[in-house]
């Protein structure tokens, strides 16, 4: 048997947790003005690259500003036409023009169209309107298993079957898709660790479980949760810094401040997380020079940090910033 | 990302291959200043020249060569990898030679999911899995915990029946690497409980195997959350008492021994034992109070939840 090495020991005794220091607040201001330039950035060469996360991209800038109580940092009528410049004939929505249609985009469609009710335009500009996009999103359902698929070629992930029933409440449309066998899917992901993966017998990860209790959630089923097993695994998320992980023996991120808070928030355990402790993690991730947030202290940032940051510290109720709904 | 492009290329407007193709720019004007232009230049050009084969559908060699032009200055735009499939069974192209193109691709761009359904495709396709676990293995090499690769070798399990071809060694290497690869945990549940058809719970030599396994790496590094997981997964499983592991648990965290606690997870462990036996509550609330305030301080409101869990005390008092 060997003797446990000092990384293998457990930890120490830990101070009592201390009041953050005056220089660590939120950066509304400086993270606005973030958002609100990603848009000019057309000359830099970076933006390009992520044309095909576009969409994805400009609902989470359009979250982050409204988490932060600027609703209007975001010119609605160009990012509505943004919106359905990338719709096609079948109700489904690409990242950008000319990219092929996806679960992911189509989603982040309707999520901007819900945060702006743009529900008018939608029957305004697309030949069949919500009833189009819904039925899209339902024809990605695998008949025998419940799973969705992200697109024609048939990939399969427990985030596009989130995706499609969250789109799909918001369009009010969720009749159009078997919900008991979706339910059913999401129990077949539960893994021997009381999380959840991509799909049956895939790692626990955090983002899959929030995807996985979401669902669950939204299809009124959280009753065939074990919440204080999966309690107690996503409250070992957090690291001796506050910030937490995804996985066992991975390194923590800001974007798991929402994965795992709102999973937590959802089984009601996101006080078995220590809030002050990752309210100052998040808080020293971000930028005070040029706004945003980045996945951990002193790393670039980027709006999907930015507004999973953001989200985590409204989900502890960090003052400043408007409430945020975990599912 | 400081990716730069790669200004070597010859741009296609001098390749007379692509003469006779009227590039289609990216659509501009004040409609859309959303998506305005400003493309480094070879990116810029090679993208206007797919928008003109997407137009027509054009599905032909040169398109490979485009779409791998695209591919190698932004493997995430999923359309590009979505045409050039396309292509490739359009053409009847030679899939061995793609996957050959492919291993160096995605050892490059570990990330990178595109690849993975597009090699899922291609093997489906091939209809064999030949040279696909050598090739994971290398993977595994650069990063044993990626999450799209774990994903793709469980397609290829269940797809090829790969379930005896060697996966609980795989595993067992990559243990030995690093015992603390959760992955490789999950894998090794995956391929001993997750068969179809067979129920691994009812085999009890199975069961003790796994069981023991789990032991010999828990004593190698007591801290490590993963083997824990697995442990308390196949007594749950298998419907054995928790009790049976209060030997093995006490190894490392012993009632009485408070002060020593080499594993917060065998503490923890020891506690629910405890916790089920009579008149065990106050030694459960000892050992909860220990992980409240010295082992695992962070979660001082978890552990005090499962005090509140526990059956009535006893007469003997708990103690701090």
């Amino acid at each position: 048997m060997s003797k446990p090495t000092p990384a293998e020991s457990c930890s120490p005794p830990s101070q009592p947790a201390q009041a953050l220091p005056d220089e660590l607040h939120l950066l509304v201001e400086q993270h606005v003005q973030y958002v609100r330039s990603l848009d000019t950035r057309k000359d830099e060469y970076e933006y390009w690259l992520t044309e095909h996360l576009r969409l994805n991209g400009l609902y989470w800038g359009l979250t982050a500003v409204h988490l932060l109580g600027q609703p209007d940092a975001l010119p609605r009528r160009e990012v509505i036409d943004f919106v359905f410049s990338c719709v096609h004939e079948n109700g489904g929505f690409g990242a950008a023009p000319g990219h092929d249609t996806h679960m992911l985009y189509t989603v982040s469609a309707v999520q901007i169209i819900a945060t702006l009710d743009a529900f008018d335009e939608l029957e305004e500009r697309v030949d069949g309107g919500r009833k189009t996009v819904g039925k899209f999103i339902a024809s990605l359902q695998e008949r025998d298993t419940g799973t969705f698929a992200g697109d024609e070629w048939g990939e399969t992930d427990t985030r596009f079957l989130y995706g499609a029933l969250n789109a799909l409440s918001l369009l009010h449309l969720l009749h159009l898709v078997d919900m008991d066998k979706a339910v059913e899917h999401i129990q077949a992901c539960e893994n021997f660790d009381g999380g959840y993966g991509t799909g049956p017998g895939a790692e626990s990860h955090a983002g899959q479980v929030f995807t996985c209790l979401a669902a669950l959630s939204i299809a009124g089923r959280l009753d065939l949760v074990d919440r204080d097993r999966l309690g107690g695994w996503l409250s070992d998320r957090q690291l001796p810094n506050g910030g937490l992980n995804g996985r066992p023996e991975k390194k923590e991120d800001v974007c798991y401040s929402w994965w795992v808070g709102s999973s937590l928030a959802m089984i009601d355990r996101l006080h078995w997380i220590d809030s002050n402790k990752l309210a100052k993690f998040i808080l020293q991730s971000q930028d005070p020079d040029r706004g945003g947030i980045t996945d951990r202290p002193g790393d670039m940032v980027d709006v999907y940090h930015t507004v999973f940051g953001l989200a985590g510290l409204s989900l502890i109720k960090h003052p400043g910033l408007m409430e945020v709904d975990p599912v | 990302m400081s990716r730069k492009p790669q200004n070597k290329l010859t741009p296609l407007s001098e390749d007379p291959k692509w003469e006779d193709v009227i590039p289609i720019p990216q659509e501009e004007g004040s409609a859309h200043p959303l998506a305005s232009i400003a493309y480094a230049e070879n990116y810029s050009e090679a993208m206007d020249y797919l928008r003109a084969v997407m137009a027509t559908n054009e599905m032909s060699e040169r398109v490979l060569e485009l779409t791998e032009r695209v591919i190698r200055m932004n493997p995430a735009h999923y359309t590009v990898w979505l045409y050039r499939a396309r292509t490739l069974f359009t053409l009847n192209h030679d899939l061995y030679a793609e996957i050959a193109w492919l291993n160096p691709t995605a050892l490059r761009h570990q990330k990178n999911y595109q690849i993975w359904h597009h090699r899922q495709t291609l093997i489906n396709a091939l209809d064999s899995a030949d040279g696909e676990i050598p090739f994971l293995t290398q993977m595994f090499e650069k990063d044993s915990k990626n999450y799209h690769v774990w994903s793709y070798r469980q397609w290829l399990v269940k797809r090829f029946d790969l379930w005896d071809a060697g996966e609980i060694e795989s595993v067992e290497e990559l243990l030995k690497k690093d015992v603390r690869n959760n992955s490789a945990w999950n894998h090794r549940w995956f391929v001993v409980f997750g068969r179809p058809d067979t129920d691994a719970f009812k085999d009890e030599e199975i069961v003790k195997r796994e069981i023991e396994f789990a032991k010999s790496q828990i004593r190698l590094a007591p801290q490590n959350q993963s083997p824990w997981s697995y442990l308390r997964g196949i007594i749950r499983q298998a419907s054995l008492p928790l009790s049976s592991l209060r030997e093995f648990a006490e190894e490392f965290a012993v009632f009485g021994k408070m002060d020593q606690v080499r594993s917060s997870h065998a503490l923890a462990l020891v506690a629910d034992i405890y916790a089920e036996e009579p008149n065990g509550t106050a030694k459960a609330t000892l050992a909860l109070d220990m992980l409240a305030i010295r082992y695992d301080p962070i979660r001082v409101n978890y552990w005090e939840y499962k005090k509140k869990q526990l059956p009535p005390s006893s007469p003997v008092a708990a103690g701090t």
